[in-house]
């Protein structure tokens, strides 16, 4: 599913180069569950960051389903992105003056789909992220849970196969961040592929994770 | 992408972020109403012009002495009959009167209301009046303007003219002018030439010039040439020579305010382009985070461009729409005085409704095309960035 060969990212300063993932190399099966833990500026944010598009690499390369996705032309990237991988940011990265249901419509303004289908996929979304009861809210007006179910069910509207969380607990309390690591078990349940860079303890032990890859100065140890 | 959902979209994103956007429209139907006001202004008054042109005589003769006119000897007038193609010949009698206390002054126009005339606006006049009645004692037609002074210096229904021998001709008003005509006739009084001529000073044997038609085109060239050659101190000018300087001077008026247009178009420019650039960080952000969810560039332009052009449609609308309602309905308050500033008489013009669909285009084109590429240049070059550095 996502294929990770002698990838490494560095960020140019004007006269220093900073490495801020070193030569890594990873597997992810359709259907795992894998936790990238490491401290802050370890580097699993950037290398979500890069399997879901938003950046390109220094060197190396990310297949998803066989396709070099940084290499592919803007159209088609996009597409891949849209199709296959849902993202859950850390801040949520809402609309803020959209209500929840237009933010969750969002990844398939483009898809061609008409809006009667569109509403129809973002109904079972909300459902699956249990934020259907405040669709008509502004996202302005949710508290940090309600927000996050909304980013949960934004990323889920498109049935992607592969959902990447980046910190996704980082501003919720434990009540909220229980909820999501439940939501995550039945996406989990669907045979999505979901990989988490978090380092928040309460995903240390779950059950149902397949793999926890610590992450160490942009390394995978 | 899909029309009805790309459209849901955009709605939402115009109405829910109105207050973004209004400052922008307000902007922009300022500028856009200036403009066509100027221009609506300034094409009326051309058009008002060459109505009145049309009515003019062909051709005007007169007598220079160092290089100003003096008056005409009337017998100039018969060797024009003996020209082959010359029709209409008038002599005319007229000059400024000066109004000393309030430092205006009245154009008197005397009138043979016996010969035929070469201007088609006064023999209109002549037609629609009764001369019999007209004759009957001194008496003059006045323009809206002159009507309207003389009734504030409380003069109603007559005038006391002081003629150059010290004498006082009072001159009764018969009628007012028609108002299409204002803006010549704004400051005119018509009388008896022989009535003109006293208070004016001309004798008997002499006018201010004369006028007449040559009713082929062909012929004016070779006319001018042909009259010039009959006096040395003969100046004679056509109605094209009259109906350039006309043009000339409202071009020229339209020029200036259209440089101070452009100069304000390129500031709205630069605001935009400001606004849009890397300045706007939400705007950068919101960006960022559709090419995040999968939108594609194009997807990104397509949204960004439909939102400008529903924006411009809107301010373009309102704009030319309450810039036609400024200027011919309420007849341009402030701005006509800037037009036709420095006249002697206040004018009360009325513009006549004339919208020209070039010019239309133009406003839109010289709007439309910097507003765009004020918002698509800076929105592409975020669009075209990793979606990570647009979010940060």
């Amino acid at each position: 599913m996502i294929k990770i060969e002698n990838l490494s990212k560095s960020f140019y300063n004007e006269n220093s180069e900073t490495e801020i993932l070193k030569n890594i190399n990873l597997n992810i099966k359709k259907g795992e569950l894998v936790i990238l833990k490491g401290v802050s500026g370890s580097g699993k944010t950037t290398l979500l960051s890069l399997i879901a598009g938003l950046d390109k690499p220094s060197s190396g390369k990310i297949l998803i389903d066989q396709e070099p996705l940084s290499k592919l032309p803007d159209f088609f990237a996009s597409k891949v992105r849209a199709k296959k991988i849902g993202i859950i940011f850390q801040h949520f990265n809402l609309f803020e003056h959209l209500s929840v249901e237009e933010n969750v419509i969002l990844p398939l303004i483009p898809s061609g789909l008409k809006m009667k289908e569109i509403e129809e996929k973002a109904k079972i979304a909300m459902n699956l992220a249990n934020i259907s009861h405040k669709k008509a809210l502004k996202a302005s007006h949710l508290s940090g849970g309600e927000k996050q179910r909304t980013a949960i069910a934004r990323a889920l509207v498109a049935n992607p196969d592969i959902i990447l969380c980046d910190e996704p607990t980082a501003n919720l309390d434990r009540e909220n961040s229980l909820g999501f690591i439940e939501t995550i078990k039945e996406l989990h349940t669907m045979n999505k592929t979901i990989v988490i860079a978090t380092h928040d303890p309460l995903f240390e032990n779950l059950e149902f994770t397949n793999r926890i890859i610590p992450m160490v100065d942009g390394q995978i140890v | 992408m899909n029309s009805n959902a790309f459209w849901h979209f955009m709605t939402l994103q115009l109405f829910k972020e109105k207050s973004k956007h209004i400052s922008v429209v307000l902007l922009s139907i300022t500028i856009l109403f200036l403009l066509s006001s100027i221009l609506f202004i300034s094409s009326s008054i051309r058009f008002s012009l060459m109505q009145t042109l049309e009515q003019q005589p062909d051709f005007v003769i007169n007598k220079l002495q160092g290089g100003r006119a003096i008056a005409t000897p009337l017998d100039w007038s018969d060797e024009l009959y003996d020209i082959y193609g010359v029709s209409k010949i008038t002599p005319r009698v007229y000059g400024r009167y000066f109004f000393k206390e309030k430092e205006k002054s009245f154009l008197i126009i005397g009138v043979d209301f016996m010969e035929e005339q070469s201007h088609k606006s006064l023999e209109k006049v002549i037609n629609s009046t009764d001369i019999k009645a007209f004759l009957e004692k001194n008496q003059m037609m006045v323009g809206e303007g002159v009507k309207r002074y003389l009734k504030e210096n409380y003069y109603e229904n007559s005038y006391k003219f002081l003629t150059p021998k010290g004498e006082f001709k009072s001159v009764s008003i018969f009628k007012t002018l028609a108002k299409q005509t204002d803006l010549i006739a704004n400051d005119m009084i018509i009388m008896p030439i022989d009535l003109a001529r006293q208070i004016l000073g001309y004798s008997q044997d002499e006018v201010s010039d004369i006028t007449f038609n040559v009713p082929n085109p062909d012929e004016w060239t070779l006319m001018s040439d042909k009259l010039q050659a009959l006096h040395y101190d003969l100046r004679v000018v056509n109605k094209n020579e009259v109906k350039k300087s006309y043009e000339n001077l409202y071009n020229y008026k339209g020029g200036v305010f259209l440089i101070l247009f452009l100069i304000v178009l390129i500031t709205f420019s630069l605001i935009l382009y400001q606004r849009y650039s890397m300045v706007y960080s939400s705007e950068k952000r919101q960006i960022g985070l559709l090419r995040a969810l999968g939108w594609s560039i194009n997807d990104v332009l397509k949204l960004k461009f439909t939102e400008t052009t529903i924006l411009i449609m809107i301010s373009y609308t309102i704009g030319i729409s309450l810039a036609y309602l400024f200027v011919f309905v309420f007849n341009a308050p402030l701005l006509k005085e800037l037009f036709l500033g420095g006249e002697n008489l206040k004018n009360q013009l009325e513009f006549i409704p004339m919208v020209d669909f070039s010019i239309l285009t133009s406003i839109f084109l010289l709007y439309a095309l910097p507003f765009i590429a004020s918002v698509i240049i800076p929105v592409w070059k975020i669009a075209v960035t990793d979606p990570k550095e647009a979010m940060l």
